[in-house]
């Protein structure tokens, strides 16, 4: 069932997105923000870069605007493989709400890793390009994993956990030579381990918080290259989890569809050491 | 640490390039965007696809339109240490009471952006004017 159900994902909706996206590219409605205001899908399914949540909200919905966006992200690493399918809605450029769900194909010890993410980001004031502090919002992330048996084997205490945040982002125009630069920090806590693949809670420690970063040189309009940072817990003594980084390469389209490149550095996952690989993100707005 | 790996030879070269452009663009930003030929081009521009969105037109519905491509290139010039002065009301006077809310504000700055794009200003002067106005939102939206 469940390959059947991945596959009914990869093959027909990716494809479909894709040109549902292009088809209705310049005559459809969209938001009235600036392209790549929205940033793009992280996989947690808050927009963000690729690896944390970004303040910012999806879509390119304005006030008194509503947008969507759907996501799927595929990251290769030496002996893991992520899957990402998620889904998004602005409402107002007040509040978004978002859903994901996380498939890690453990290739080299067998089996796989299921959670789904549902997630709510409010934005508290400012405005990404006006205001001089920049946005600022807060968020929650529920994530439930589908089988909670190899996170407890490991020393994980449940199966679900809940991740807060409190996020700024600021677009400085003409920054760098004469490109503009967007900044995000993100302060999340968290009991998650592995983003929650690995479960939350462990023999180390409780919650903590983490501190995420990022920034990204607007090339063009269009084009956005820049590199995240992303602060880990470490409570598994049977797993040591490290700090992720990505450098990254978006491009918008237009204002409906998307594409990510990254390339990932995610240190030991599980026991097995120094997970690299690439990452690849295609989104859809309306 | 992993991360200097790749931070480092990053960080260092967006500050370089920050540096080049420090020394070789001394010249005005009103140069750059092409002076008031270019501006006056941009606003024409801008007015056509302002004219084309319905939402935002109908606050021009009883504008002079001569008046306000005059005034509103003036400024352009003036923010961008052109040879101009702008000498018409503030911006929270000039839009009191209209209603603006922030998708027309972004509209009409997507305009803009696209205008001077369409005219040919070199996208880092396109930033930088950007850059200057950003900060008149408040003013703009103050007594909406
Ligand atoms: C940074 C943003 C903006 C700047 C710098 C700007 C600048 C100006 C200037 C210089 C004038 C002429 C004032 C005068 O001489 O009477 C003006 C008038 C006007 N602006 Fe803006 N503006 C901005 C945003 C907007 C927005 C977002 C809207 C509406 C969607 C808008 C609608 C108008 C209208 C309707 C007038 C004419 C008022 C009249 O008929 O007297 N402006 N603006
Ligand atoms: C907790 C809420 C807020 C705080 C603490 C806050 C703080 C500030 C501060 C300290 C400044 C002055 C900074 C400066 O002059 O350099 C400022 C300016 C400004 N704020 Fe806020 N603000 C808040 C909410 C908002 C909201 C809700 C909006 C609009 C939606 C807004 C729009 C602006 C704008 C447009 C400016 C002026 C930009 C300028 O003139 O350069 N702020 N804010």
């Amino acid at each position: 069932m469940r390959i059947s159900t991945r596959q009914v994902i990869t093959k027909i909706m990716l494809p479909i997105i894709f040109a549902l996206g292009l088809a209705v590219s310049s005559q459809a409605f969209a938001g009235s923000r600036l392209i790549g205001t929205g940033g793009v899908g992280a996989i947690e399914g808050a927009a963000g870069g690729g690896l944390s949540p970004w303040a910012l909200l999806s879509s390119t919905a304005s006030g008194q605007e509503v947008g969507s966006t759907a996501t799927v992200s595929r990251a290769w690493l030496d002996d893991y493989r992520l899957t990402v399918e998620a889904a998004s809605a602005n409402i107002y450029d007040r509040v978004e709400v978002s859903v994901a769900r996380q498939t890690l194909d453990l290739d080299t010890l067998g089996g796989e890793l299921e959670q789904t993410i549902v997630g709510t980001k409010v934005r508290l004031f400012g405005d990404l390009l006006y205001h001089p502090w920049g946005i600022w919002s807060a968020g929650i992330q529920h994530k439930n994993l589908a089988d909670d048996s190899i996170p407890k084997a490991l020393g994980a205490n449940h199966g679900q956990g809940n991740d807060v945040y409190l996020s700024a982002s600021k677009l400085i125009f003409s920054a760098v030579a004469g490109r503009n630069l967007l900044l995000n920090a993100t302060l999340r806590n968290t009991d998650a381990n592995q983003g929650g693949l690995l479960g939350f809670g462990g023999n180390n420690r409780g919650r903590d918080w983490v501190a995420e970063g990022s920034f990204g040189v607007f090339m063009t309009p269009k084009w956005v290259v820049g590199m995240e940072y992303r602060q880990k817990p470490d409570r598994l003594s049977a797993a040591q989890e490290d700090d992720w980084q990505s450098l990254y390469s978006a491009y918008f389209f237009n204002k409906h569809v998307s594409l990510t490149a990254a390339w990932l550095s995610l240190g030991d996952i599980a026991g097995l050491a120094s997970q690299k690989g690439a990452y690849a993100s295609l989104q859809a707005t309306f | 640490m992993r991360f200097h790996r790749y931070a480092t030879p990053l960080l260092m070269t967006l500050w370089l390039t920050g540096c080049a452009t420090q020394h070789t663009d001394k010249a005005s930003l009103y140069t750059r965007l092409g002076g008031m030929q270019t501006i006056d081009s941009v606003v024409e521009n801008m007015l056509y696809r302002v004219a084309d969105d319905p939402e935002v037109v109908v606050f021009f519905a009883n504008t002079n339109i001569d008046h306000f491509a005059e005034a509103f290139a003036t400024q352009l010039c003036d923010i961008s240490d052109g040879p101009c002065q702008y000498e018409g009301p503030p911006m929270d006077r000039a839009h009191q009471h209209m209603g603006i809310n922030d998708a027309h504000f972004n509209r009409v700055v997507e305009y803009l952006a696209n205008a001077m794009a369409d005219e040919g200003v070199p996208l880092a002067a396109q930033n930088e004017l950007l850059g200057r106005l950003a900060p008149l939102y408040d003013d703009v939206m103050r007594l909406q």
